[in-house]
Order: C-alpha cells, then sequence, then structure tokens
C-alpha cells in the first residue's frame, strides 16, 4: 500500500520531468533546423 | 486580503520577483522583435513552429493559475480519484481535438483562426457566432487569471489585490504587444520550463516535508469510504462527467488552441498534441496531489477558501525559498495563458472582424496590425476592470459554456460534410441556445413531459459527444456505432432521472438540439453539395496581397506571392 502510494504520488513529477526532457530536446532541434534554414525560430 | 497565517514576503520581495519575471520575460521578446512586424507572423507565426516549441506553448497555454487550485479541490474534496478526475479530463481536451484539428488544417493551411474557416465555409453568421464565443472566452480567461495574480498578491504580501492584478495586466501586455503570438510562444517555452522545473520539485519537497509516504497512507484512515475509492461514483458524477461533457467544446471554442493548431509544422500537430496532453496531465494531476495530502493530513483550507490549499501547504511545509518559486510557478502559468488570451483575441479582430467583414479581402496589413496591438490594450483593460471589481461572471459564464456546447457539432459537421448549410449552423447553435437557457433556468417545469422532451434531447447531445469523439480516432462507421450505443445507453439509464441534474441537463441539451437542427436543416436543404477545396483559395495570407499589390505597382516585375484572401 505504501509503495502503491509513494509510486502513485512521485509518478507525476517523474512524467513531468519525461515530458521537460522531450521538449528542450525538441527545441534544441527546432534552433538548429531554423538556423540551417536561415529562418526565425517562432 | 492579506493573510497572517501563510508566510508573507515584504512588499519589496514580491515587487522585485514580479520585476524578475516579467522584465526576463520582456528582455526575451527582444531576440524575435521586428522594426516592422507583419500581420500573419504576429497572428500565426510562420505557419512552421516547430515540434518542440509548438508542444511547449500548447503546454503552457492549456495550463492556468485555476488548474493548479481546481486540481487540489478535487483531491481535497473527493480523495485518492479526484487529482485524476481534474486532470485526466483537460488533459484530454487537447488529445481529442488533434484529430479535428489535422482536418481545419487541411481544410485551410493559411487560416489564423477557426471563423476564417467557418467564414469560407459558410458566411458572416456561422463564422462571428463562432467568433463571438471566441472572444468571451478569451475575456473569461483574461479576467480569471488577472484575478489569481491579485489573489496570490494578497496571500502572501502586504500588498493589495488590486496591486496584483494591475501589475500582472500590464506585465503580460507589455511583452506581448509588440510581437504578438510570436512573443507569446517564445515566452511560453520558457515560462513552461521553469513552471516544470518547480513542480518536479515542489511536489516530492511538499510530499517527504509531510512526513512522506507513511504519513500518507496513515492519513487515509481519515478519508471516508468515497474519498477512499479509486472508482468513486460521487468524483465520478460530480467532477469527471461535467469534466467529460466540456472536452470537445472548450476546444472548440477556444482561440488559443486553433490559433496554435494554424501555427504549428502540420506534419507535427500529432506529435504536439500528445506532447502537451502529457504534460499538462502530469504537471496538473501532480500538483492535485497536494490536496490530497492535505486531506490525508486533516488540514482545514484557510478561510474555507479552497484556492488556499496549495499556498498552505507549501507556507507550511517549505522554506521561503521553495514558496518564492511557488509564487513564480503560479505567476508562470496564468501569464503564459493570458499572453495566448491577448493573441487569441487580436487575432480574431483582426482577422474575424477586420479581414473578413469590414476590409473584405482588401485587408491592410498594418492597419491590421494596428488593430491588433489596440484590441490586446483594450482587452488588458477590460481584464484588469473585471479582475478589480470581482465582478459577478456567473451569467457570462453560462452562456460561454451553452455558446461553446452548441457550435461543436457544427463547426466539426462543416468540415466533413458537404451538405450543412449557412443557415443549418446558424438556426441550430440559437435553438440550442434557446433550448439550454429554458433547461438551465427551468422556464418550463421539468418533470413530466417537459422533463422527458429535455431528457431525449440530452440522450442525443450524450450520444453526439461520444460519437464525435469516437468518430475523430476512428472513423465515420464506429462513431456513428459508438454514438447512437451511447444514446440508447442514455436513454435506458438517464430518462427519468437526469432532469435533477440541470447543469448537466441543459449541457446536453445544447449539444442535441444543435445536431438535430443542423443534421434535419441540412438534409432538407436543396442547395448543391460544398466543395471543401474552395476553402483553401478563400483563406490566406495577409501580408500576401500587400506583396502583390506592391507588385502590381510595379508592371515590369512579376508578382512573388498568388494570392489565397477572399
Amino acid at each position: 500500500m505504501t509503495l502503491l502510494f509513494t509510486v502513485y504520488v512521485l509518478v507525476w513529477p517523474v512524467l513531468t520531468l519525461a515530458v521537460l526532457v522531450v521538449i528542450c530536446r525538441a527545441v534544441m532541434r527546432d534552433r538548429r533546423s531554423a538556423r540551417e534554414e536561415n529562418r526565425e525560430l517562432v | 486580503m492579506n493573510n497572517e497565517s501563510l508566510y508573507q514576503f515584504s512588499s519589496l520581495t514580491v515587487i522585485l520577483l514580479l520585476l524578475a519575471f516579467y522584465g526576463g520575460t520582456y528582455l526575451m521578446t527582444f531576440g524575435i522583435r521586428k522594426k516592422n512586424e507583419d500581420a500573419d507572423a504576429f497572428m500565426v507565426s510562420n505557419h512552421r513552429v516547430g515540434f518542440g516549441m509548438g508542444a511547449a506553448s500548447m503546454t503552457a497555454t492549456w495550463i492556468w493559475a485555476a488548474s493548479f487550485y481546481a486540481a487540489a479541490t478535487s483531491g481535497y474534496t473527493y480523495g485518492v480519484s479526484g487529482p485524476i478526475h481534474y486532470g485526466l479530463w483537460g488533459a484530454l481536451m487537447i488529445l481529442f481535438i488533434y484529430p479535428f484539428g489535422r482536418r481545419f488544417r487541411k481544410l485551410a493551411p493559411n487560416a489564423h483562426t477557426l471563423g476564417e474557416l467557418i467564414h469560407a465555409r459558410h458566411g458572416a453568421s456561422s463564422q462571428l457566432i463562432l467568433a463571438l464565443s471566441n472572444v468571451l472566452g478569451s475575456v473569461i480567461s483574461l479576467m480569471v487569471n488577472f484575478t489569481a495574480a491579485g489573489a496570490l498578491v494578497s496571500v502572501l504580501s502586504p500588498l493589495s489585490f488590486q496591486a496584483g492584478v494591475i501589475i500582472a495586466g500590464f506585465g503580460v501586455l507589455l511583452y506581448t504587444l509588440w510581437s504578438g503570438f510570436r512573443a507569446s510562444v517564445l515566452t511560453d517555452f520558457a515560462q513552461l520550463v521553469a513552471l516544470m522545473a518547480i513542480a518536479i520539485v515542489i511536489i516530492p519537497a511538499v510530499f517527504f516535508a509531510m512526513g512522506g509516504p507513511s504519513q500518507l497512507v496513515a492519513g487515509l484512515a481519515n478519508l471516508t469510504p468515497e474519498q477512499n475509492n479509486f472508482f468513486s461514483p460521487d468524483a465520478i458524477l460530480n467532477q469527471g462527467a461535467p469534466f467529460f461533457v466540456a472536452v470537445l467544446a472548450y476546444a472548440i471554442g477556444n482561440q488559443t488552441i486553433s490559433q496554435r493548431l494554424f501555427a504549428v509544422n502540420e506534419d507535427h500537430i500529432k506529435p504536439t498534441f500528445l506532447t502537451a496532453t502529457l504534460g499538462y496531465g502530469a504537471i496538473v494531476i501532480g500538483l492535485g496531489m497536494i490536496g490530497l495530502m492535505a486531506l490525508t493530513l486533516g488540514i482545514e483550507p484557510l478561510n474555507g477558501d479552497m484556492n488556499n490549499l496549495i499556498p498552505q501547504m507549501v507556507s507550511s511545509y517549505l522554506s521561503p525559498f521553495f514558496i518564492a518559486l511557488f509564487f513564480i510557478l503560479v505567476i508562470g502559468s496564468l501569464s503564459s495563458t493570458a499572453d495566448s488570451d491577448l493573441s487569441a483575441l487580436s487575432a480574431i479582430i483582426m482577422a474575424d472582424v477586420y479581414g473578413k467583414n469590414i476590409a473584405r479581402g482588401k485587408a491592410d496589413p498594418k492597419r491590421m496590425l494596428f488593430i491588433g496591438r489596440l484590441t490586446m490594450i483594450v482587452a488588458t483593460v477590460v481584464g484588469i476592470v473585471f479582475a478589480s471589481f470581482s465582478l459577478d461572471i456567473l451569467v457570462m459564464l453560462v452562456f460561454v459554456g451553452a455558446l461553446w456546447g452548441a457550435i461543436v457539432f457544427p463547426v466539426i459537421a462543416s468540415c466533413f460534410w458537404d451538405r450543412v448549410t449557412n443557415t443549418a449552423f446558424t438556426v441550430s447553435v440559437l435553438a440550442a441556445m434557446l433550448l439550454f437557457c429554458i433547461a438551465r433556468f427551468e422556464l418550463v417545469p421539468l418533470t413530466g413531459l417537459g422533463g422527458l422532451f429535455f431528457e431525449l434531447l440530452a440522450s442525443i447531445g450524450g450520444g453526439v459527444i461520444i460519437g464525435l469523439m469516437v468518430f475523430g480516432f476512428l472513423g465515420r462507421t464506429i462513431g456513428f456505432i459508438a454514438g447512437v450505443l451511447a444514446m440508447i445507453a442514455m436513454l435506458i439509464f438517464a430518462t427519468g432521472f437526469l432532469h435533477d441534474y440541470t447543469v448537466l441537463l441543459a449541457s446536453l441539451t445544447a449539444y442535441g438540439t444543435s445536431t438535430l437542427v443542423c443534421v434535419v436543416l441540412s438534409l432538407a436543404s436543396r442547395k448543391p453539395r460544398f466543395d471543401f477545396a474552395t476553402i483553401g483559395r478563400k483563406v490566406g495570407n495577409y501580408d500576401h496581397t500587400l506583396d502583390e499589390k506592391s507588385a502590381d505597382d510595379r508592371p515590369q516585375t512579376p508578382p512573388r506571392h498568388t494570392t489565397a484572401n477572399a
């Protein structure tokens, strides 16, 4: 029960961290391709 | 309302925090600022916003201050399943719109608002109904966000509520005014990174500071059986179901979503919206867990105000450094939504009102920009005034909710079915609004035949919601079957008791009525079937018109762009 509730509470910040990593890496890629194509990021 | 029981920053500290936040955000926008912005970029960037920026912007926009407070309230009220019943449905709003979004984008790749697409499909009356619903939604959102800023500043410092409202209002306007949507998207990324980083730290910090897993499990004994039940019918009926009904309506009625649909690279719509769904769900459900923690500890919300739950927990268990982080988290979330609302409102007035109905295809991009910026200033002032005077917006909220519910089927059907007419669209929305009001305000007795009549319409509405959701992912046939099955289930199980839940009954009635009227009038129409290919030709970029005009002034120079404007 204790383990289950620990996971239930802490899985969300872990998921948030995963999404944050995905978004940051994708933005780096966006930035690189914008530079290569000589256009603005937004 | 300065609260002595919560940790209090000095006025200077809060002002410095706000200055650092809004000053830093403003400085960021200098990196993209152009002396002469163009109207299209001001509304939707270059239609090629990448996956990372798009997902960050979508997530940051959809998370507003109320997301945390409401998720925590849900956790505190409904127990273990509460945060899920808020965050999951909010996240699914993003997910369920993307299949329709891809269709919108395919029909009108260069649109700036959903209203432009509907204008090309039907004409002014349908478009203006949609634009009106978008405007009302964004004004309400602005007001709510500024109110949250005022409330936060007033509970954590000696500064007044009005001071918080005004600083937030002008802070957001400051960095959004010049570059519009481009500034909004860029700052959304930075705000989201801050927001996520803080959420990642704060949730475990509160969890372990309150006593950790053993304390949480021991505290479960304080919960009622309903609160301990992960499949609590109470939580589903009172929190989950009303949110579920609103899933499609919020997404269709919100220009901040359509704007991003038209701004992101067309190939990246799916990953962008999937990532935003996950990001929103994780952050909001995670912060909602703080409400559950408060419940297990038996904490009473300060002054009986549920919005104090998270500040109270952070204030009780964490150091001032974390409280400052929490302050930035809330300011970041409300600012990212408020700047998106300003961009949405300016795009609606620029494209839907000026571009399509005043200039009628001969829009001057420079005048458009001026109108867009003026709209932002007016909207900010209106938001600040509404928030400062704590105006009662309940009636406005009720009507906006009804309008959003009423337009869902006509908007979606108009993009897939070539027989829907302008009359069918307009009349169905008006009829749905009328019957919604009758049910919502119980203008006729909702018992006997009257009650049965509305329950039948509501059952159709329930079928429509399920049918559209399934249709978006699995296609017409399966969607139709799912809709019919849901309607039959509603007829069997909801008839006889739904009239006791007037809010739910009225909302479902809006869906059911607009669908029924729209379908009947469309089938009865003798008008020729609509050619969807014409939409793409009618909706285009405004600055290209200027380019072509310039080119026309130089007879020997061939035009650089072909105009797609109507």
